[in-house]
């Protein structure tokens, strides 16, 4: 996967050629290329499929209309998995404000009632303990430890430093290990 | 070792985490980005597309209000260059207690004929006489004691020393009125900059076409005297800092570019030094 994703390759360029020159079927087939992990990452972020086609629709609606621009300083994986994360995390923070709007009762009626104890459920306690992590967090352990990304692809992807990707990983791991400490015994066993 | 455990319990558990389909909709997702491009909507993440949104401010408002900071800051700064050239109003009450030294200068005369103190007649030049001012940037070459820009000398001979005014920190009030204007619309930009969505596209692509109206000006400022004030300098230069990182934010950008710039924000105090140099009301508004 890093060798497929490392550098613009000859392929690439020619591709993105034939792409601004007009050429429909190169378009289709730079989509049929990297459609299928844009869509996974961005229902990994969203979790929900409407959403993910949503944000993948968008990630290479804005591609095909910013192609021109690429200079090929990163791969075009890098670039278009770029186009993706901004575009669901922007879509995200959209939505999530849309969704506290519309449910501050429902929220309200649910406080207080929460119990760790009454969660045994190890995957809904894991999914909810994801979601509560700050974007960044989340994003790099998303990219890492669940889509097999590698610190130099979401490196070039988020525009963080190499260093920063592997801090925030650190982050989110610890984070996750304290609020499933509940399940210890699953891990050191 | 625990360490290592709860890593690959971790990785092996969280592949339940918003798990994608198996198969992945392509032709769906291709007919609606066909379809999309055709119609040439914009897009609206999460829920699905439509063909405009409410903006807060039209394009037209946004792109009228920068083309008129544009003109009023080119007119302002040709006002001020034009009321700034030398006349011989100008030099006669250019007299102040500050000499300044200057370069000799063959042809350059060496008597004025409005009472301004000049020098001997050089004998290599003995006719050389009268007046001639500068706009500072050439012909000064000693001390200038504290004057922030030499924006009027008067040149003579290799032993003439000319007193002259410093307009540096007092430049026309075309320039003043030029400078205020022009902090105001940085103000009034940087704020919209800080309370927008994150996810509006549009807005972004209209603040940066703002942005860059703004950074020309903020650079035709930085060239005239109003950035002699020692303390409007630095304030226009972060202030060009902050725009060129605007004017680049691209559509694609990440939230970290965003960030970049709200830290330069911060940590200049750009939008509290804008605001002191602005006086309040009058000003305000283009």
């Amino acid at each position: 996967m890093a060798a497929y994703e490392s550098q613009s390759s000859v392929n690439d360029i020619h591709l993105i050629t034939r792409v601004v020159a007009g050429d429909a079927a190169a378009e289709r087939e730079l989509y049929d290329t990297y459609v299928d992990r844009i869509y996974r990452l961005a229902f990994r972020l969203a979790g929900d499929d409407e959403l993910a086609r949503d944000f993948t629709q968008a990630t290479f609606i804005r591609a095909f209309e910013k192609i021109g621009s690429f200079r090929g300083e990163s791969s075009l994986s890098t670039w278009l998995h770029s186009i993706g994360v901004s575009v669901a995390l922007n879509g995200l923070r959209k939505t999530k404000r849309q969704r506290n709007r519309e449910a501050p009762m429902e929220e309200g009626l649910t406080v207080g009632s929460t119990n760790v104890q009454a969660e045994p459920d190890l995957k809904e306690r894991l999914a909810r303990a994801i979601d509560s992590l700050a974007d960044k967090y989340r994003m790099v352990f998303v990219m890492h430890d669940v889509e097999g990304y590698t610190h130099e692809e979401i490196s070039g992807t988020l525009n963080i430093p190499i260093g920063t990707s592997k801090s925030h990983l650190f982050q989110a791991r610890s984070k996750l290990r304290v609020m499933l400490a509940d399940f210890a015994p699953e891990w050191v066993s | 070792m625990t360490e290592d455990k709860f890593e690959e319990f971790l990785k092996t558990k969280a592949q339940s985490y918003n798990a994608p389909p198996v198969r992945v909709p392509r032709d769906e997702m291709w007919s609606a980005i066909q379809a999309k491009r055709l119609a040439g909507p914009r897009v609206i993440y999460g829920g699905g597309s439509v063909a405009s949104t409410p903006a807060r401010f039209g394009t037209k408002v946004w792109l009228g209000a920068a083309a008129a900071a544009m003109l009023l800051v080119a007119t302002g700064v040709g006002i001020g260059r034009w009321t700034a050239s030398p006349t011989v109003s100008q030099v006669a009450t250019a007299i102040s207690t500050q000499p300044v030294v200057v370069e000799p200068d063959a042809t350059a005369p060496n008597s004025n004929t409005d009472g301004v103190v000049a020098p001997a007649p050089n004998a290599a030049n003995p006719a050389a006489g009268g007046t001639q001012a500068s706009n500072g940037r050439s012909g000064v070459s000693a001390s200038q004691r504290g004057l922030t820009s030499p924006a009027r000398v008067l040149t003579g001979s290799p032993t003439s020393v000319a007193t002259a005014r410093q307009p540096a920190t007092n430049p026309s009030s075309a320039y003043q009125l030029t400078a205020v204007q022009h902090l105001s619309e940085a103000e009034a930009l940087l704020t919209s900059f800080r309370t927008r969505s994150t996810a509006d596209q549009q807005m972004d692509a209209q603040l940066g076409a703002w942005a860059r109206q703004l950074l020309s000006n903020t650079r035709l400022l930085l060239d005239s005297p109003v950035a002699n004030d020692p303390q409007r300098r630095p304030l226009l230069e972060d202030l060009e800092l902050v725009l060129v990182q605007i004017v680049q934010l691209s559509p694609g950008s990440t939230p970290q570019d965003r960030e970049m710039i709200e830290k330069t924000l911060q940590q200049d105090h750009v939008m509290t030094r804008l605001r002191t140099a602005i006086p309040a009301g009058g000003q305000r508004g283009s």
